[in-house]
């Protein structure tokens, strides 16, 4: 294949590659060589970026496809089957993404918009406030346990909003919310009510406690809740609250 | 942990998105499949590389998804066979501009897409949605192989001039 040299002076070489790179026409082995070069050329790689900026919106023609339930196994088991090695440098290596504000800020969207799905968009009702006023989001989940809830702080009402995702608490047993903050013991914030969507009045010392990073947990208790003021059962699912 | 449930949260939200752009430019679901592991085993070790990106973080991920589908698809026809490849693809495809416009967007890109000759603008779309070769998109459009990469290149500094316009 000859290269056809008839960029006009708008558009240097590289930029041409770029942009063929972005729209994907390039043959292989042309393929490969730019991949390459965006690897070691950061140069080049701002100037891929730009393009796929450019070209971004037309992501929306595609449209969502449900993953066969089989493939997030089978990348749980790539990523994390064992717990030694190289899953946690690969975890410290990413900690760019997991820990960037800018990340979840821009999936925000996203997040309230499942949010909103589950909820039955009852979660989410009143507006966003002012900055000083900013919902908490926490993904509570754990490690063998398909209890999965999305909740949402929203310190203007002093209410959290909780979406059921997944989970079951059994026979004669409900979900219980805890708030733990920073090393002290975990305190209750309540009996979960059953249903996919729910919310629970936040007591005015726990909201006093409640702040990005905190943690909420929810563990498996009798009716009425733990009769000790503590967890008794297993923690089903946890997860930190962050100000996305 | 935390990173292990942020990971959670994110392939729930964007696994079908995701999937949906494997599953179009792949165009067989088990190889899609493969794809979209392979994306996400990507997205959670090549994370930091976010940072250095104006993209949107949807944006984002469904650019990883899409250049890695491409990647698999140029290895799958080697440049050899890629001519007799796009010969038998010919023209069945649903048309682009169908779901430009479903996505209901007005971002630049649109409307510069529409200062091209209808065809050519089709064939940048198809190309980035499909993940169509030169080859490909000569075959579809009739036209040599040269002449269908000096169209798309004249299309492509147009769209610059418009899109920095």
């Amino acid at each position: 294949m000859t290269l056809v040299d008839d960029h006009g002076p708008d558009m240097d070489r590289d930029d041409i590659l770029a942009a063929e790179y972005v729209v994907g026409v390039l043959p292989a082995e042309e393929r490969w060589t730019a991949s390459a070069r965006i690897e070691r050329d950061a140069a080049f790689a701002r100037i891929v970026d730009g393009w796929e900026v450019y070209f971004a919106p037309l992501g929306s023609g595609y449209a969502p496809v449900e993953a066969p339930a089989a493939a997030k196994a089978a990348i749980d088991n790539r990523l994390f089957a064992s717990s030694t090695a190289s899953p946690a440098r690969d975890s410290a290596s990413s900690a760019g993404l997991w820990s960037s504000l800018a990340f979840w800020r821009g999936l925000a969207t996203a997040a309230v918009a499942a949010l909103a799905i589950y909820a039955g968009s009852t979660l989410l009702r009143q507006p966003i406030q002012e900055a000083a006023a900013q919902p908490l989001f926490a993904s509570l989940a754990a490690e063998g346990s398909d209890v999965r809830f999305l909740a949402a702080y929203h310190p203007s009402t002093g209410e959290v909003g909780l979406s059921k995702i997944s989970g079951q608490p059994g026979a004669d047993r409900v979900y219980e919310l805890w708030l733990v903050e920073g090393q002290n013991a975990p305190v209750s914030m309540g009996v979960i009510p059953p249903g996919p969507a729910t919310r629970l009045a936040v007591s005015a010392s726990n909201r006093a406690k409640i702040a990005a990073g905190a943690v909420l947990a929810i563990s498996v208790e009798p009716p009425g809740g733990s009769p000790t003021g503590k967890a008794t059962g297993p923690v089903v699912a946890a997860g930190d609250l962050k100000n996305i | 942990m935390k990173d292990r449930a942020a990971f959670d949260l994110l392939y729930r939200q964007t696994s079908a998105k995701l999937f949906g752009v494997c599953l179009r430019v792949l165009n067989d679901r088990s190889e899609a499949e493969e794809a979209l592991q392979e994306v996400f085993v990507k997205i959670w070790t090549k994370a930091d590389r976010f940072a250095v990106s104006d993209l949107s973080p949807i944006s984002w991920l469904v650019a990883i998804a899409r250049n890695h589908s491409i990647d698999r698809i140029r290895a799958r026809k080697l440049p050899s066979t890629e001519l007799d490849a796009a010969m038998e693809v010919a023209d069945e495809r649903p048309s682009p501009e169908a779901m430009a416009v479903a996505g209901g967007e007005n971002e630049r890109i649109y409307t510069c897409l529409e200062e091209l000759d209808k065809d050519r603008a089709a064939a940048v779309r198809g190309a980035y949605l499909d993940g169509e070769s030169y080859a490909e998109l000569a075959s579809r459009h009739s036209v040599p192989l040269n002449t269908m990469r000096t169209w798309l290149r004249r299309s492509l500094m147009k769209l610059k001039e418009c899109l920095e316009r």
